[in-house]
């Protein structure tokens, strides 16, 4: 009686694909806060103390902003203000804010203001869990990284030279707030420094920076005013390829009647790195690769998949490129993939992966009808010199008649962009299968492995739309035979 | 953005989604549908009257139906 009642539910809503086409997205998908155009953030915070960490380990730079606020206004305050310049906005991404003596506190929200497109500084805000009372103080770490912002000074060389980045900062963090005490310190990948910017020491030293194996020390600076800024720039080698991705494509197909999970990415890929002086040696390449085998040429990426993975693939424009390596055991699933080329700074290589996976290991029945799946965001190459992407769209293809969608994701929400939930029709669809779009930018492979938890509703009558349709298609062509062989066809004699 | 999506997972641990037909048996049970299927439609095809309908036409349509999907699966077609 039940699966008479879910069959007649299931042709209602063939009938009426409306009906299963009512989805919905909770939460704001762009985190954003909109000021009048003459905002000027309020002077109600002193940074104390701050350490600025900037890590140059990998292609992109990192920064760790460690301070100390203290509220200089009279009434408690919440809402800490982080000037950038309109180029940095641009290229800054991964927001993240903790509490440096209690790392449980949650309930930071950092938002991007929008309030006048054409001035040159913009600010992201950051809105404290509990308002800070006067005078009081609070140790806040706050993290984010550049991408883009390293460039190649040569910025042509040869296929066998070291390559050198140039990255320019600032010596006192930019702040709007006046600042106590601070130091910035700059890590570098290795000793191989040939120029720094110097400038004047204070107190008992003469010149900064301090320099120490492989990271400088400006500072420590006695009080700096808001707003204050010293340009310095610094220049290292980097014999490693700029990996920098602009567009990843990633979508997740998730199957009730396959039992199945599938994944494909579509990546177009850059090396940022410097040019090529001359024409490429494929001689002299094989030659340097048992001499030296250092280069800022990308040669291969690693994929360490999540156990279980299955029936891994890669591709480019031309079709399979059968240079991969897939191991999948019971320990480990790992794509190891050489691309066509060595690829050399200002090359583009775009290429397509994709592999399946059961469903067991990522979905889960919530209650009833409701499905919770969990997946990683962003399952990118594992690069010892990391791997930066500038968009990512992830889709998440959910079954055909999926509905209430819900999501939630461990990466920044102010690195999102966009979400949209919409639908796209494959094989055997008729109103098409409920597409969970989630764009976002700026993030690189630190936030790999990061969560993208989906919730959905999914019916049996829903489910039994694809088999169905078969069946009514075959039933009519079965009477259609029978009433085509009722038909008196032959010439009547008169 | 839901945050508690994140507690729902974590205590939803012992429910994971099984389908009805593994991987591994999906080209037997799509395969042997669809032969099924196709053997009443040859049946039909032989005597065409109205009862053959729900007599073969139904069942054969059900097994073409089931089969079809299942063997989009074992292909690699996950629908």
């Amino acid at each position: 009686m039940k699966s008479i009642a879910a069959c007649a539910a299931a042709l209602l809503a063939l009938i009426s694909p409306i009906v299963t086409a009512d989805t919905n997205v909770a939460g704001p998908s762009v985190s954003k806060v909109t000021l009048p155009s003459t905002f000027k953030p309020p002077q109600v915070f002193k940074n104390a103390n701050l350490v600025h960490v900037i890590s140059l380990e990998k292609n992109f730079a990192k920064e760790q902003i460690n301070v100390v606020v203290e509220n200089d206004s009279k009434e408690p305050q919440d809402e800490y203000f982080l000037p950038f310049t309109s180029q940095q906005m641009e290229r800054v991404g991964g927001f993240e804010v903790k509490d440096r003596k209690d790392p449980s506190l949650t309930g930071f929200v950092v938002e991007a203001v929008e309030y006048d497109p054409l001035s040159d500084t913009q600010y992201y805000r950051i809105r404290l869990p509990t308002p800070l009372p006067l005078k009081a103080q609070q140790t806040i770490g706050i993290s984010y990284h550049y991408l883009q912002a390293l460039t190649p000074l040569p910025a042509a060389i040869e296929q066998s030279d070291k390559q050198y980045l140039v990255y320019a900062f600032s010596a006192y963090c930019p702040s709007i707030y006046t600042t106590v005490k601070q130091k910035t310190e700059v890590k570098l990948p290795g000793s191989d420094i040939p120029e720094y910017t110097k400038i004047a020491g204070s107190g008992d030293v003469k010149e900064f920076p301090q320099k120490s194996g492989a990271k400088l020390t400006y500072g420590p600076f006695p009080e700096v005013p808001a707003g204050a800024v010293s340009p310095v720039k610094v220049r290292y080698e980097f014999t490693k390829p700029v990996s920098h991705v602009t567009l990843l494509e990633r979508d997740v197909e998730v199957s009730h009647w396959g039992g199945n999970i599938a994944f494909e990415e579509r990546y177009t890929l850059y090396n940022q790195g410097a040019n090529l002086s001359s024409l490429f040696n494929r001689v002299k390449w094989a030659q340097s690769q048992y001499f030296n085998p250092n280069s800022y040429a990308l040669k291969e990426m690693k994929f360490p998949l999540r156990i279980g993975s299955t029936d891994a693939y890669f591709t480019d424009v031309v079709g399979n490129v059968s240079t991969s390596r897939f191991r999948s055991n019971k320990k480990e699933a790992s794509l190891d993939i050489k691309p066509r080329y060595p690829i050399f700074g200002g090359w583009k290589y775009p290429f397509t992966i994709g592999w399946n996976a059961d469903a067991k290991y990522f979905l889960r029945q919530k209650t009833g009808d409701s499905y919770i799946l969990n997946i990683p965001f962003l399952e990118g190459p594992k690069q010892p010199e990391g791997f930066g992407y500038e968009q990512v769209h992830v889709r998440v293809l959910l079954p055909e008649g999926a509905e209430n969608v819900n999501f939630y994701t461990s990466i920044p929400e102010s690195s999102i962009t966009e979400v949209v939930v919409d639908q796209q029709k494959t094989y055997l669809d008729t109103i098409g299968r409920t597409v969970l779009t989630i764009k976002a930018r700026n993030l690189h492979d630190d936030f790999r492995d990061r969560d993208l938890i989906v919730s959905y509703d999914y019916t049996f009558a829903a489910s039994l739309r694809k088999p169905l349709v078969i069946f009514g298609s075959m039933m009519s062509l079965f009477v259609g035979i029978w009433f085509l062989s009722k038909l008196d066809v032959n010439l009547s004699s008169k | 953005m839901d945050s508690q999506l994140r507690e729902i997972w974590a205590t939803a641990p012992g429910t994971p989604f099984l389908p009805t037909v593994g991987k591994g048996t999906q080209f037997t049970v799509g395969f042997s549908l669809l032969l099924f299927g196709v053997a009443l439609f040859g049946g039909f095809a032989l005597n065409r009257s109205f009862i053959n309908i729900p007599l073969l036409g139904v069942p054969a349509s059900l097994a073409l139906a089931v089969g079809t999907v299942y063997m989009f699966c074992a292909v690699g077609v996950y629908v």
